[in-house]
């Protein structure tokens, strides 16, 4: 027994420093400016609600703020699967005042470009949300367990970090600002057609949340954000994807796949870069789809 | 079964007590049978193969030392034996699993084992028919390295050879084309059949007895903490450690913890925390700028370092607290100054198996500077393809071959040039280490890309220099985290050169307990868990 005792001794003092430092991540979690805290804070009334996937972050909050005069929120991630946008939604639909519209980009439909596994980096939300516990309870059991013994465990995720990041700083402006390279340009035409898949379980995510959403006196806005011009043609399903979801979720699409058409106005093929985005977002306005504050 | 799984954690929990609990030849059948589901987890029906592996090498040893050795235990009806319940096995199998051979046209793959046995059996009764003493040893000797190298080149090379072959002739313009066979590569068979054939080696060259007595033979050629990924161990210092028990002793506990911890960390937090990065870049070069093509590089070298490096500590862990004692595999790689130091610090039980049993009997450096140059290609050559079964392998060790060559030409000339300069101590070994890193890492751009056009867009993306900013970095953050987390390891290691870490554990208990907490503690916050498995597995 004396000779074992440091083992004893070390697991005392892992589970301490656990519970130590998952009390000061989980403040850190609560008070950081990143969007999800916000949103679990009740802190991110906004008019606007944005959703997608990385190719949401198109919707550019700042330029959108400023040329509208509008409050915008945005709670795309990168990989974003339909069921966890769903979920976040209605989560933040239960903690703020309805906004006036949510736009959502439709390319999130894609069960081979979404992330899978993308809710379990959620885990640290858990404490915040009871849909967000359910959810990792059902589908990532041994993490969602993982999680309750080691308070750490639980905020070992990218998104975490991007909450540390964002601990005292806005995560509004993020955008990419590189420019498509010349190689891409010219080897668009090699590159290999694309299709939506999806089924009817993504719809069912997709038609809830926009049910969620209208019920609450939102306004659902479905979009297909810019692709490089070029890169159009390569999309080989998306009629049938805007039919599905337009019979599914009841709402019309409206397409802007071919909204920006310079080539220094993207990032690569499938996303905007913050030039790109100005266009997309004056385009918006100018059609209405998000209308600017009276003065 | 993997180290990173849950399921090993249960196979742990349960093996361990009742390894202790046991003694003499139980606690021997214990091992094997464990060691067995450990190699079964991942793909039951090779167990078939390494049995067999196990029984050539077992006769083939006994036979080359001394045939009345087993004579004298009525050997022929063992073989006779053995072959009938190999047979029936097999049967078995095909029964469990009726498709799993289905992919081989013309023959009945699942007769493999079988016929691979029984030829086995003709070679050995009829080489020892027609060998006299005087050179039986030799001949059995040559019968289990065919045999071995025999196994080892169908499971692995057969479609690379084929492949090749019928390039070739397609390139004279003659039609070879057929169809190559749906072979599925046995986890590990790389490890288990050097480590199997450094003991035939050993016994005929009189470095060691043969063993004798058959549960401890298949227990040394199976092993679980060693068996799929190494270290290699030699016969000829991990038999002896099975002539006795070794009891649950606490400063095992101490020092082989100590290691597994540091061994999950490099493979679970550094390596599989780089992985994400360095698959994106290798799979689509032309997708990415020159700074991520770099990075991606950079990445790959400690990714495959904290990999390969993490299992063996893990492997060595274990293996101590059981009470066996393993060669080291890594000693600090990245810090060498020249390639026969590196050589000396990376895969160490590889590096030496081909200096012993390849370099050294091809003449090593004995016959002038051509024959050392040409052994020394040979071992880097043959190296590399032990790898895998790929031309990108072969011109990996090939690029070794070449560097070790010019260390020797024109290491002087460097290191009178260095002098000449007059550059500070330090400054001098850190252009060493920068060099040999540099051409370590150019080498594996080679190792890792899956054909020479993606190596050649990943050096040609990087040295084009364009988009040569941080603005261009991709996953900034996946980035950021693998660069803290490669300077936590270089941290550790380089101190760890003047304070010797693993001793101030094991003598001071309060650091012991402050630094294997901190290290589950990393291991639990930055780690990724079910990534899957670790590189060298596929060698």
């Amino acid at each position: 027994m004396k000779k074992s005792y440091w083992v004893f001794a070390t697991i005392a003092l892992a589970l301490l420093v656990d519970r130590a430092g998952g009390w000061l991540l989980g403040k850190i979690t609560k008070e950081s400016q990143f969007r999800y805290s916000r949103l679990y804070n009740g802190n991110e009334e906004a008019d606007v609600l944005f959703m997608g996937n990385s190719r949401g972050l198109s919707f550019f909050q700042p330029y959108a703020e400023e040329i509208t005069g509008l409050r915008t929120a945005n709670l795309s991630y990168n990989g974003m699967p339909i069921e966890l946008a769903s979920l976040l939604t209605q989560d933040y639909l239960d903690r703020h005042k309805a906004p006036k519209v949510l736009m959502l980009d439709l390319s999130l439909m894609d069960s081979v470009r979404m992330d899978n596994k993308l809710a379990y980096q959620f885990n640290h939300y858990t404490p915040f949300s009871g849909r967000l516990s359910n959810l990792l309870k059902e589908k990532f059991t041994n993490d969602y367990y993982a999680g309750k013994l080691s308070h750490l465990y639980r905020h070992n995720s990218e998104v975490f970090q991007r909450c540390f990041f964002y601990w005292k700083k806005s995560d509004k402006d993020w955008l990419l600002d590189r420019v498509i390279s010349p190689e891409m340009v010219a080897n668009v035409g090699n590159h290999a057609p694309i299709r939506f898949h999806y089924d009817h379980k993504m719809l069912g995510h997709l038609a809830n949340m926009v049910k969620y959403a209208q019920q609450k006196g939102t306004k659902v806005e479905l979009v297909v954000n810019p692709y490089y011009p070029d890169f159009v043609p390569k999309i080989v399903n998306l009629d049938t994807l805007v039919m599905d979801v337009q019979r599914t979720a009841g709402v019309t699409v409206r397409r802007y796949t071919n909204a920006v058409q310079a080539t220094e106005a993207f990032g690569d093929y499938q996303h905007v870069n913050k030039v790109g985005a100005k266009f997309y977002i004056d385009r918006l306005v100018a059609d209405g789809v998000i209308q600017a504050k009276p003065n | 079964m993997i180290f990173n799984s849950l399921t090993f954690w249960a196979f742990i929990a349960l093996f361990v007590p009742i390894y202790f609990a046991l003694k003499g030849n139980p606690r021997l059948w214990l091992s094997l049978i464990a060691s067995y589901v450990f190699y079964g987890w991942w793909d039951w029906r090779f167990l078939t193969l390494i049995s067999l592996s196990t029984f050539i090498d077992y006769y083939l040893g006994a036979f080359i030392r001394d045939a009345s050795l087993l004579r004298k235990q009525n050997t022929w009806t063992h073989v006779f034996g053995y072959g009938v319940l190999m047979a029936m096995l097999c049967l078995v199998m095909n029964f469990l699993s009726a498709n799993f051979y289905a992919s081989l046209p013309y023959l009945d793959y699942w007769w493999f084992p079988t016929i691979g046995l029984w030829l086995a059996f003709l070679v050995m009764f009829l080489t020892d028919k027609v060998s006299n003493q005087n050179n039986r040893g030799y001949r059995m000797m040559v019968v289990s390295m065919v045999l071995n190298l025999g196994f080892l080149g169908f499971f692995k090379y057969f479609n690379f050879f084929s492949d090749s072959f019928a390039n070739l002739m397609n390139q004279f313009g003659v039609s070879a084309s057929w169809n190559t066979l749906n072979i599925i590569l046995p986890v590990g068979i790389s490890f288990y059949t050097f480590q199997s054939m450094s003991y035939t080696i050993d016994v005929y060259r009189k470095h060691l007895e043969p063993e004798l007595n058959y549960l401890k033979f298949a227990t040394f050629v199976a092993f679980w903490p060693q068996l799929v990924a190494g270290p290699i161990v030699r016969a000829a210092d991990f038999l002896p450690q099975f002539q006795k028990d070794h009891d649950f002793h606490w400063d095992r506990i101490i020092t082989g913890t100590g290691r597994v911890l540091w061994g999950f960390f490099k493979k679970c937090v550094v390596a599989d925390s780089l992985a994400p990065f360095v698959d994106q870049t290798f799979a689509e070069p032309n997708a990415f700028t020159s700074i991520n093509l770099l990075i991606g590089v950079f990445f790959y070298a400690f990714q495959i370092y904290c990999d390969f490096s993490g299992y063996s500590d893990i492997a060595i862990g274990f293996a101590r607290i059981l009470g066996f004692d393993f060669m080291e595999n890594f000693k600090k790689p990245y810090f060498s100054q020249n390639f026969s130091e590196f050589w000396s610090r990376w895969h160490i039980s590889l590096s030496s198996w081909l200096r012993d049993y390849l370099y050294i009997p091809l003449g090593g450096n004995r016959h002038g500077n051509l024959a050392t140059y040409k052994n020394n290609m040979l071992t880097m050559l043959l190296g590399g393809l032990w790898h895998g079964a790929n031309w990108t392998f072969v011109f990996w060790g090939l690029l070794h071959g070449m560097y070790l060559i010019g260390q020797r030409l024109l290491g002087k000339p460097f290191g009178t040039l260095m002098n000449g300069l007059r550059f500070p101590g330090f400054l001098k070994l850190s252009i060493n280490i920068a060099l040999t890193f540099f051409f370590t890492c150019l080498a594996w751009i080679f190792f890792r890309a899956s054909s020479f056009s993606k190596a050649s867009d990943v050096i040609s993306g990087i040295a084009g220099f364009e988009g040569f900013s941080f603005v261009n970095v991709m996953n900034k953050f996946m980035v950021m985290k693998g660069f803290l987390l490669i300077g936590i390891l270089l941290a550790v290691e380089i101190s760890d050169i003047k304070m010797n870490w693993n001793g101030i554990a094991y003598r001071n208990p309060s650091f012991r307990i402050a630094a294997y907490a901190t290290l589950l503690l990393l291991i639990v916050f930055f780690g990724t868990f079910g990534s899957g498995a670790f590189i060298y597995f596929q060698f």
